[in-house]
């Protein structure tokens, strides 16, 4: 049988197979706590447009002031209330929307969410632009109240024993075999000059 | 006849590809620091691990593999193409120890993507995952664009002649300076200067919009070498519209499309010949391409009125088609506002951007602008062929460099590599309409990570049939490597099974 029939058969038993199984893996569903949530605003912008929004989410990453006003990041994702480092399940990417809004209300949030933070949950209220004119064509909201509802905390992304134990074992293992590796290059090298002495 | 591959070409193809594996090993050092400087020490450990693994199976493969032969061609296509899998599968293991990914495959998807500087991604909770990990993530990408061999190459292959045949395996085959090694080194001399320069423009800029200087820092390092390797990873899921700013936009745009052009040109233009870059075909064939689809998308967004203004509509328009073509894959958007608000018609604009894709030897992936260039010039010699006398002399030339004169042995060539890709496109958009995603969406999410590019519409996901993963990991796989050196590792391993 020539090679390219192999593969041609190899390949189609593969896609056999493979489109046999269509469902991807189940992942945690958590509710957003908005309605509609930033996943929503994305998928509908025309009808929200210009509408008035509450919006709810972890404060996330940063804030970034630009003169009297300010940028933040609001996630209303699977990870809002508890993230991956504190044991919440696996759900899905983050997903949130960006708030523009007076530097001042910012002062009152304390943790930004990032590896060694949970950030504060945040209500914001404002206007969402599908296309923010002022903005460079940016989705975002406009916000002019901003409330504080949970404070974040640190967090602590605790080291298992059970890796040590396994970098300690790969580590000797790696480096017996860089001695033995070491050793074999070094009388590989030696050989032919001992040969010409 | 096949020949089966004898002992001595195992050992040839494992000595070599054990190399590669220390060199992943050794590059893993800098996300390990960056996690003991951050103290993120269950990610310092997952490193640890990860460089340990690697040196394990690359001295383990060395000493068994204990050889004087040199690399012949088919052994550089094998070393190359079977390099890229062992530093997938190896490569992944901070990424699925982190507890970020839903599995090892998701892992190995999240690190191929890296390493093919395509930019799509499975990892979960992206917003809260460690310096170190995000150091790496941005590092294999950076890593990916120079390509894996080139740095095995620059640092750990000793004068050895066989050594351009893996480089060539790994999809460049551009010669800067006589020896490949030189070559080698000189990308990286390219490389590091702009990694220097992207840097401090980006963190000047980032500090400028209100970042604390730690986070513009790092930001800056991250959204450059994800640009410049055209590989689309950002620090942040919100991508570059993380920042809402033009002045990022321009330089991300300014390195992301410097990061597209070819080595060549890079070193041409470093060596004093500025003039190559407005006669060089691809960059002639990128400009006239971007400008046609920015001309279409435009149109179609104006028509639906989508941006309330004229600057908006061309920010928007220019900086997603610039991204797709130079197979970038950075964004101002959501991702499911292409499907939302762009529409299928500036969908079809961004798909053919990224189709086409940027240079021949540089980060970037997709058919390449030279391709294109060159098919174009043998279809108007052609044309011109049929409307002169039969005995006129029709010759065409092409300006690369040099001047180079085009001939059916090199269409032949760049047609069968266009047409791989072409089928490539199809029969990866097709799995995906065959899982019952829509044709524009699974021919945006196919082009895109076949072309490198890592522009999602959302159908990426960790949520995505298996199955398609798997296809993805494939065609990211085949489109960086150019298809050559994969289908040489595939006729290896059926030459072990069945040769004689």
């Amino acid at each position: 049988m020539s090679g390219l029939r192999i593969a041609v058969r190899f390949v189609a038993l593969l896609l056999i197979v493979g489109l046999s199984s269509p469902e991807g893996p189940a992942l945690a569903l958590t509710p957003s706590p908005n309605f509609p949530d930033s996943a929503g605003l994305v998928e509908q912008p025309k009808n929200y447009d210009g509408r008035k929004v509450e919006f709810t989410g972890e404060a996330i990453g940063e804030v970034m002031v630009r003169g009297e006003d300010a940028w933040i990041h609001i996630n209303d994702d699977a990870y809002y209330a508890k993230n991956v480092e504190e044991g919440a399940p696996l759900g899905g990417f983050n997903s949130g929307m960006a708030v523009w809004l007076p530097a001042g209300l910012t002062t009152r949030i304390m943790h930004y969410g990032d590896y060694k933070h949970e950030g504060d949950v945040v209500t914001i209220t404002g206007v969402f632009n599908a296309a923010c004119a002022e903005h460079g064509g940016d989705m975002d909201i406009h916000a002019d109240e901003l409330v504080v509802d949970v404070q974040g905390r640190h967090v602590i992304d605790e080291v298992k024993p059970w890796k040590i134990w396994l970098a300690v074992v790969l580590c000797l293992i790696a480096a017996l075999l860089y001695a033995m590796h070491r050793s074999g290059e070094a009388s590989r090298t030696l050989g032919p000059v001992s040969r010409r002495r | 006849m096949i020949v089966k591959p004898r002992a001595g070409d195992h050992l040839v193809v494992g000595k070599y590809t054990g190399k590669v594996i220390v060199g992943v090993g050794l590059l893993m050092a800098i996300p390990l620091l960056t996690s003991i400087a951050y103290h993120e020490w269950d990610t310092a450990l997952d490193f640890v691990i990860g460089i340990a693994a690697c040196l394990v199976f690359g001295f383990g493969v060395q000493i068994l593999s204990k050889t004087d032969r040199d690399l012949t061609w088919s052994h550089g296509l094998v070393v190359a193409a079977g390099s890229w899998v062992w530093a997938t599968l190896l490569g992944c293991l901070p990424l699925y120890l982190s507890g970020h990914e839903g599995s090892y495959l998701d892992a190995m998807f999240d690190v191929m993507s890296g390493y093919t500087t395509t930019g799509l991604y499975l990892l979960q909770d992206l917003d809260h995952i460690a310096n170190g990990l995000n150091m790496w993530r941005h590092l294999l990408t950076y890593a990916g664009g120079q390509g894996i061999v080139v740095i095995a190459l620059t640092f750990l292959f000793k004068g050895t002649s066989g050594a351009y045949k893996v480089y060539v395996g790994e999809g460049k085959d551009e010669r800067l300076l006589p020896n490949v090694l030189q070559t080698a080194r000189a990308i990286w001399l390219i490389s590091l200067t702009w990694l220097v320069l992207g840097t401090v423009a980006l963190s000047g800029v980032g500090l400028a919009l209100g970042q604390a200087p730690s986070r513009a820092l790092l930001h800056g390092l991250w959204i450059f070498m994800g640009g410049w390797s055209t590989g689309g990873f950002a620090p942040q899921s919100y991508n570059t519209v993380w920042f809402h700013s033009l002045a990022y936009e321009v330089v991300a745009a300014v390195v992301f499309i410097a990061g597209s052009f070819n080595f060549a040109l890079h070193w041409a233009m470093w060596t004093g010949n500025r003039k190559e870059i407005v006669r060089n075909i691809e960059v002639l064939s990128f400009v006239i391409t971007l400008t046609l689809m920015t001309l279409v998308a435009t149109f179609a967004l104006a028509k639906a009125g989508v941006y309330p203004t004229a600057m908006t509509l061309f920010r928007k328009v220019f900086y997603q088609l610039a991204s797709g073509h130079t197979t970038t894959g950075y964004s101002t958007m959501y991702s499911r506002a292409f499907v939302t608000q762009w529409g299928p018609m500036g969908m079809l604009a961004v798909t053919v951007v990224m189709a086409i894709g940027a240079s021949a030897c540089s980060t970037a992936g997709g058919i390449k602008g030279i391709r294109i260039g060159v098919i174009t010039k043998a279809f108007v010699q052609d044309i011109r062929k049929m409307i002169s006398p039969e005995s006129a002399v029709i010759r065409s030339r092409y300006h690369h460099i040099r001047e180079i004169m085009l001939d059916d042995a090199m269409v032949r060539t760049v047609m069968t590599i266009t047409l791989c890709y072409l089928s490539a496109y199809m029969i990866t958009a097709l799995i995906g309409v065959a899982y019952g995603y829509d044709l524009s969406s699974s021919a945006f999410e196919a082009v895109s990570a076949v072309s490198n590019t890592g522009l999602s519409c959302g159908l990426t996901s960790p949520a995505m049939p298996e199955f398609l993963k798997v296809v993805y990991i494939f065609g990211m796989w085949l489109g960086r490597l150019e298809f050559m050196s994969v289908f040489a590792l595939g006729g290896y391993l059926f030459s072990m099974a069945r040769g004689r």
